[in-house]
């Protein structure tokens, strides 16, 4: 029953989503009023129908409904509850209705957090928005329905959740990802309204910059889960691994980044327009073509789902009709639209131009190596794969001119800047940098020429200062204790993300270059030495979980003869999967991780045990969750609240005009 | 000019959906393998069940062949085995690779004939046995030759030695056609 109630809201939420793609976008043509406002209850309407689509699903989760296909093939009645939930979107199927979900969870919050908006605008948007929310119910609905049924025979038990989603990283990280996915979406709204309506302005920027950031902060932090998650569950101290699935959600990232920064030129010098539309529309379409090559089948990955060419051809044409949509509406359109402002070689306009080159360089890079083998194979040339090796090279020379870059960046005038006096505030920056870096590695005896050094010259490069440029700017407006609070909130949160990224590059290249591993065989008693640590295995015992089974290793680690912790590693056997996973052990503090994974039973009786000590591997995530808390922040900033009377609706495009006048148009 | 250059976008994009659009119906585990259409590597092999025999890749030059690299711990190669057997009573010659798994000689794992003879001459009986004879690769040096990504794989070989088709994944009468027209053309030469 519960199920049949969750696929009518879904065909419901269809019907409202072709409603909102129609009628608004109607009415904006014809200046009907009536037919505008009407976007904003349809919107929440449809939201309120997916989310309780997603309820029902959860639902039939909760209690094994194993009639239901998509409950039968992803959970069991020993998965604990909060895995049932999860398994909610452990399958295409599931994982569409949340897509689902998440999207017209965007689509309600515009509705709601709009007023400031001309009525024009809003109804665009909102039609848009609509248009692709009718591609995406449809496809869940027609294509891979979640609430399909197998009676009348039905199994008695469920074939449980693959248990490498049996993780806490795994409950939170697909709704993140989603989240900031589909987040872009509504930048793309805002990008085709603007261009339907022909008008671009610093207006219309500043109200794409907080959806822009919103969407991106969400998916730092579900890429950073995701990397969290593989490093703990798949056993070999991994955290990246330029797999297509991942390089999917980077894409999308990349061109974000480059997007928020080109917003932050198109807001405050009314330039760059063109290439802010033509990002906007990026960043939503490499989310859409990530989708489609998880789902289609198109690309080999540990992460895709069962593939199956209907669903991709649909997925394809959807892309086609999206994407190749606005593309020609944006060859069409913004070929009139020039840009006014001046600017000299040396001013920040310059260098967030350079910050958007190395970006894109950087989507490019994992474009071709991620597409290159398909490329490859269908010009007939046979199979090739691209490996870490060659992402690793191309990120390690992009960072280098992308961190120098950085590091000036905050401190350079918008239109043109000179150098004296940037020289004294610069030199004494790097001083510190190099002190910073190289007194470090000396202290911990790791001082040598190799990529840590280079990697903690330039983190130091880029972390020095941003702090550096933020003491500055908080002296110039009165001394420290006033300046704190005086300094806008859009500026703390870029000076918290670039330290987030210095402090991301120190860990990587930490990471990179000083983790060590060992294998070991041992026994009960034995002990292995790594790094300065001693790691003695006390005690292995079978091990009984809900739904699982397997052994449990107890390790105690000693450094110079003080205890340090005792690790807790598992090998557990998943009996209706027949998997085996790692459950690997980590001790973490800020300046390293111990890392051990239980390996096979070897006669003996004897263990392989795995033990890693990586260096700043931390880093990688924090840097990860400052560069998240830095959008957070800059989110909070009082302009993006400050409402705006919407003209009336006699002349439609006038309420397009620019109103930027009423914002003085500072640092 | 300036209003073709806003087009570029969109002419990337069309181009890259024709890609997909063809990425769509080929298989990705279909591989164009880059030994297809070259002589078979040089080897020197001793047979699985008799040791002293050493198959070298001219002996077995003559008539075409599928050489099938397979293990008992495969759960897809035991599941071919099967529907390979059937394919050997029609006539079909297939000789097999067997692709030993990797051991750690560090945690005491050794190399032993005797058990794996025994392992496989089981497996057969239970399944069936499609083989005219196994090689057995133990440092696996043809495997590696050959560009071998994991068991089963199957290769065409043809009369001369001349590889014709390599084949990923198992073989089952869904995607047996392809390889039987490929083969009978051999045979008919």
């Amino acid at each position: 029953m519960i199920p049949e109630i969750g696929q009518l809201a879904l065909t419901f939420a269809l019907a409202l989503s072709l409603l909102l793609a129609v009628v608004p976008l109607y009415g904006s043509f014809v200046a009907n009023q009536r037919a505008l406002l009407l976007a904003k209850p349809l919107a929440i309407g449809m939201f309120v129908l997916s989310a309780f689509a997603m309820g029902c699903l959860i639902y039939a989760f909760l209690h094994s409904d194993f009639t239901v296909i998509n409950v039968a093939s992803n959970s069991s009645t020993t998965l604990p509850w909060y895995f049932k939930m999860t398994a909610s979107f452990g399958s295409h199927e599931g994982s569409m209705l949340l897509w689902v979900s998440m999207l017209t969870l965007w689509t309600a919050l515009v509705a709601l957090f709009s007023k400031s908006l001309p009525l024009l605008m809003q109804g665009r948007i909102l039609g848009v928005l609509g248009l692709i929310c009718l591609g995406f119910i449809a496809f869940s609905l027609f294509m891979s329905n979640p609430f399909a049924r197998s009676l009348p025979f039905y199994p008695v038990e469920g074939r449980d959740l693959n248990p490498l989603l049996q993780d806490f990283g795994m409950i939170v990280h697909p709704p993140l990802l989603y989240l900031g996915y589909v987040g872009f979406a509504v930048t793309f709204a805002f990008a085709i309204a603007a261009l339907i309506g022909g008008k671009f302005d610093s207006t219309w920027a500043r109200w794409a910059r907080p959806w822009t950031l919103a969407a991106w902060m969400f998916l730092t932090m579900g890429i950073m889960l995701g990397s969290w998650w593989a490093y703990n569950e798949l056993g070999w101290g991994g955290w990246w691994f330029w797999d297509p699935v991942e390089n999917a959600s980077f894409m999308p990232w990349l061109v974000g980044t480059a997007l928020l920064h080109s917003l932050a030129v198109t807001e405050k010098r009314g330039t760059f327009k063109s290439w802010t539309v033509l990002l906007a529309i990026a960043a939503f379409s490499l989310s859409l073509m990530g989708a489609f090559l998880v789902r289609s089948g198109v690309l080999v990955s540990v992460h895709s789902f069962a593939t199956d060419p209907s669903r991709g051809l649909y997925l394809l044409v959807f892309l086609l009709l999206v994407v190749g949509g606005s593309l020609f509406l944006y060859a069409l359109r913004m070929n009139a639209v020039r840009s006014q402002a001046r600017y000299q070689l040396f001013s920040r306009e310059v260098l967030l131009w350079g910050n958007n080159v190395f970006l894109l360089t950087a989507t490019l890079v994992v474009f071709l190596g991620t597409m290159y083998p398909l490329f490859h194979k269908e010009l007939g040339l046979g199979s090739i794969s691209i490996g870490e090796p060659f992402f690793n090279q191309m990120f390690f020379y992009l960072a280098i001119p992308f961190s120098l870059l950085l590091g000036m960046g905050p401190w350079v005038r918008w239109k043109q800047q000179t150098l004296p006096p940037l020289l004294k505030p610069l030199t004494l920056v790097a001083l510190a940098a190099l002190t910073l870096a190289l007194g470090y590695l000396t202290l911990t005896q790791q001082l040598a020429a190799n990529l840590a050094l280079l990697g903690m010259l330039l983190g130091a490069w880029v972390g020095m200062s941003a702090i550096g440029e933020v003491w500055q700017r908080m002296q110039q407006l009165g001394g420290i204790s006033t300046g704190f609070g005086r300094l806008q909130a859009s500026h703390w949160g870029m000076t918290i993300a670039h330290i987030g990224f210095a402090v991301l590059v120190i860990g990587v290249a930490m990471t990179k270059t000083l983790s060590i591993e060992t294998d070991v065989r041992m026994k009960i008693g034995d002990t292995a030495a790594l790094g300065g640590y001693e790691f003695k295995l006390l005690d292995v015992y079978e091990l009984k979980g809900a739904n699982y089974g397997g052994q449990a290793a107890e390790i105690a680690v000693t450094e110079q003869g003080q205890p340090i912790a005792q690790l807790h590693a598992e090998k557990r056997f998943y009996p209706i999967q027949k998997t085996v996973m790692t459950e690997a052990a980590v001790h973490a503090r800020l300046s390293r991780d111990l890392f051990v994974a239980l390996g096979e039973e070897i006669a003996g009786p004897s263990w392989s045990v795995r033990v890693y000590v990586k260096p700043f591997v931390r880093w990688i995530w924090l840097g990860g969750l400052l560069m998240a808390l830095g959008g957070l922040i800059a989110l909070l900033d009082k302009r993006y609240r400050r409402s705006f009377v919407a003209a009336p609706l006699q002349e439609p495009e006038q309420t397009l005009e620019p109103q930027q006048s009423q914002e003085p148009a500072n640092a | 000019m300036r209003k073709l250059l806003f087009f570029i976008p969109f002419a990337l994009f069309i181009g890259l959906s024709m890609f997909l659009f063809s990425g769509l119906f080929s298989d990705p585990r279909q591989h164009g393998s880059a030994l297809v259409q070259r002589q078979l590597p040089q080897f020197q092999l001793p047979d699985l069940m008799q040791p002293e025999k050493r198959w070298t890749a001219d002996e077995l030059k003559g008539e075409p062949y599928f050489l099938n690299v397979w293990g008992t711990w495969c759960p897809t190669c035991n599941a071919e085995l099967a529907f390979l057997t059937q394919l050997r009573q029609q006539g079909v010659r297939i000789v097999g690779l067997y692709y030993v798994q990797p051991l750690d000689a560090a945690f005491g794992e050794t190399f032993d004939l005797k058990a794996l003879q025994q392992d496989v001459q089981q497996k057969l009986a239970e399944q069936g046995d499609p083989y005219q004879f196994n090689l057995l690769d133990e440092h696996r040096t043809l495997i590696f030759d050959l560009g071998v990504s994991g068991a089963p794989e199957t290769f065409l070989v043809d009369a001369d030695g001349v590889i014709r088709a390599h084949h990923v994944g198992d073989i089952n009468p869904q995607n047996w056609s392809a390889l039987a027209e490929a083969y009978q053309q051999l045979v008919r030469k």
